[in-house]
């Protein structure tokens, strides 16, 4: 297919974002930042969804866990180093996606998208009566913290210097995402959607393949929330709330969950059209509901579907040559 | 502690409203295997109908009881026929965001035309009085619940268990296919139990109005409930819905009482202790 020239393109896609902030103006680029946070949001939950065919609604769990540790840890321990911050609020998804992995993933299809959303009401629940620790209804406030490299120091105070260790970091560990479906651990857990029975004869342990890629989704999205307190500089109940699984199974789906790119164009349409009819008007979460049923009706597949077959209609031919393994090259790059 | 059997009344009273839910709920999944996230948006578009009714008809909670549902079983009809039955073909995943999404339009459809704000519903007359029980008044709206939902459970029972048409459903449930082939129109009866569904889900939003209050989130609210009822009583068990009702009604109740801080992890609780021991459920069949 067409993976030869992927790195080159995301090569492309990080030097064009380094020379981005020179032309943006703040606004957008405060945007921009928010765009790729979120993308890799969307695109651990495309791994449960897409990929492995697991419908959680109970993504926010992990990204407002993320986001509350870190908020907590640089309150209360003082002169905690940026990373440290991060690297706290992972780890605690690692385990609490562990921990929950193991109970959740004991049921499959609609029983396990029930029991996610019944968790995710859990947290929320937590989170809203521990107010001494979360702040409730007010939420948490912080200031980021300067970022030590081995003889500098780099003040996290600015938008631009955050949008560069965001662009690195998030877009790191996207592509890292985009090398880990080519794995063969990434291979396994497309082959368990598509012949769960085969797997197991072939000598695969389903389950802990599916609780492995839980954990290492819930540690992205974990990432994503803590990266979404220091955008901020503020976290509230409503990251962790259902909503914030609403927000990420639209963008997942708008953008399209057959391409590995689907749920980043998502993730931008989402950012964009929120900013712009939030302008127009207050109903914009109606209108979002409304195309998100549209799509579910008339284009599963999403926007990346109308845009690969809109280009397969205009450049040429199909892109595979009838040599399809069942299934496994539904989703690529 | 005088004031255990008014909490064991209180926790009937939910446990009441909790059923008529998560009985429509655990219904359609048994039958269509389709487990429906619109359902607490049918039970709040219940109460908001049932509040603009009041609001004309001051005091004729009846009107909105009977009124309710039926509009509820128009709408829940639609649904089936034109939206889920188009998305049926592309599986489960493709039913569930379909209902997820629904639910997600109705709830800003409501917060759009009735505000996002509480609202009250008044029930004037006998219902709205208070009598005398165990030495102390107690509101007699929270009884009439109780007996409504036994009621709806006897109906519901015997339909399902004493009619033909229960014999069909039933027969649906088991073998869909078969039933088809044996000359009962599935399709249509599909219709018709969304539409049940929805209308029972209306019916219990029309009496949930006045005793919780009506506002936009009370949706999501008692979906997690009747999700918790459904897991803990077992997937398409009315018997089972039953229980988990009363114990989780119950559970509530008492745990405001004894534990207020704790009260919501409660129910998780028996919830993943239920998952654990019995993962299909307490009345639930093994997978």
């Amino acid at each position: 297919m067409k993976q030869k020239h992927t790195p080159f393109i995301i090569i492309a896609l990080f030097a064009a974002g380094a020379f981005v902030p020179a032309v943006l103006q703040k606004y957008y680029l405060n945007m921009l930042t928010e765009i790729i946070i979120f993308s890799l949001y969307a695109i651990s939950y495309n791994l449960l969804l897409g990929y492995a065919g697991l419908l959680s609604f109970g993504h926010a769990m992990f990204f407002g866990l993320g986001a509350f540790i870190t908020a907590v840890a640089i309150i209360h321990i003082p002169g905690l180093a940026l990373w440290n911050a991060i690297l706290i609020g992972v780890a605690s998804t690692v385990i609490s996606g562990f921990v929950f992995g193991s109970l959740l993933l004991r049921h499959k299809g609609a029983y396990f998208a029930l029991l996610t959303l019944a968790f995710n009401a859990l947290f929320y629940a937590v989170a809203t009566k521990w107010h001494s620790v979360t702040g409730g209804d007010d939420g948490l406030s912080i200031t980021r913290p300067d970022l030590n490299l081995w003889f500098t120091s780099i003040s996290m105070g600015s938008l631009t210097h955050f949008y560069y260790l965001t662009l690195i970091v998030v877009g790191a560990s996207i592509t890292f995402c985009w090398y880990f479906t080519h794995t063969a651990m990434g291979r396994t857990v497309l082959l368990v959607r598509e012949n769960e029975e085969r797997m197991k004869f072939l000598g695969y342990n389903t389950n802990i393949s599916r609780l492995i890629l839980f954990t290492f989704t819930g540690a992205l999205a974990g990432l994503a929330g803590s990266f979404y307190t220091l955008h901020f500089q503020f976290v509230s109940i409503s990251a962790i709330s259902i909503d914030m699984t609403t927000t990420v199974l639209l963008m997942t789906f708008v953008g399209g969950t057959k391409k590995f790119w689907g749920p980043i164009l998502g993730a931008f349409v989402y950012i964009l059209l929120q900013n712009y009819l939030s302008d127009i008007t207050d109903r914009w979460p109606l209108f979002m509901g409304l195309i998100f049923v549209f799509m579910v009706l008339f284009i599963p597949g999403g926007l990346s579907e109308v845009i690969t077959n809109t280009r397969q209609r205009f450049f040429g031919k199909k892109e595979n040559n009838g040599s399809k393994v069942a299934g496994a090259e539904e989703i690529t790059s | 502690m005088n004031e255990i059997p008014i909490f064991f009344l209180h926790g009937l009273a939910y446990a009441g409203l909790l059923f008529l839910v998560s009985a429509g709920l655990t219904l359609v999944f048994g039958m269509m295997n389709v487990l429906n996230f619109a359902h607490a948006a049918m039970y709040m578009l219940g109460a908001y109908f049932s509040y603009s009714i009041m609001l004309r008809f001051t005091g004729q909670l009846w009107l909105s009881l009977l009124v309710c549902p039926i509009i509820l079983f128009v709408i829940g009809s639609l649904i089936e026929r034109f939206l889920l039955r188009r998305v049926h073909a592309y599986g489960h995943v493709q039913e569930l965001l379909l209902t997820f999404g629904l639910a997600y339009i109705i709830t800003e459809l409501v917060k759009w035309y009735w505000g996002n704000y509480p609202l009250a519903v008044n029930i004037g007359g006998f219902l709205g009085s208070t009598i005398q029980i165990f030495g102390m008044t107690y509101p007699v709206y929270r009884m009439f619940i109780f007996v409504c939902a036994v009621f709806v459970g006897a109906v519901m029972a015997f339909i399902l268990y004493k009619t033909r048409l229960g014999i069909i459903l039933r027969a649906s449930v088991n073998d869909r296919e078969m039933t088809n082939i044996l000359g009962v129109n599935v399709p249509f009866v599909f219709i018709g139990v969304f539409g049940f569904g929805a209308a029972l889900s209306g019916f219990a939003g029309v009496i949930a109005g006045p005793l919780l209050s009506t506002f936009p989130g009370m949706a999501q609210e008692i979906l997690i409930d009747a999700f918790v009822v459904i897991v803990v009583g077992g997937f398409g068990s009315l018997g089972g819905a039953v229980v988990a009702s009363f114990l989780i009604g119950e559970l509530q109740s008492f745990g405001v009482l004894l534990f207020p801080n704790l009260s919501i992890a409660l129910v998780y609780l028996l919830m993943a202790v239920v998952l654990i021991t019995k993962p299909s459920g307490l009345f639930g069949e093994e997978q």
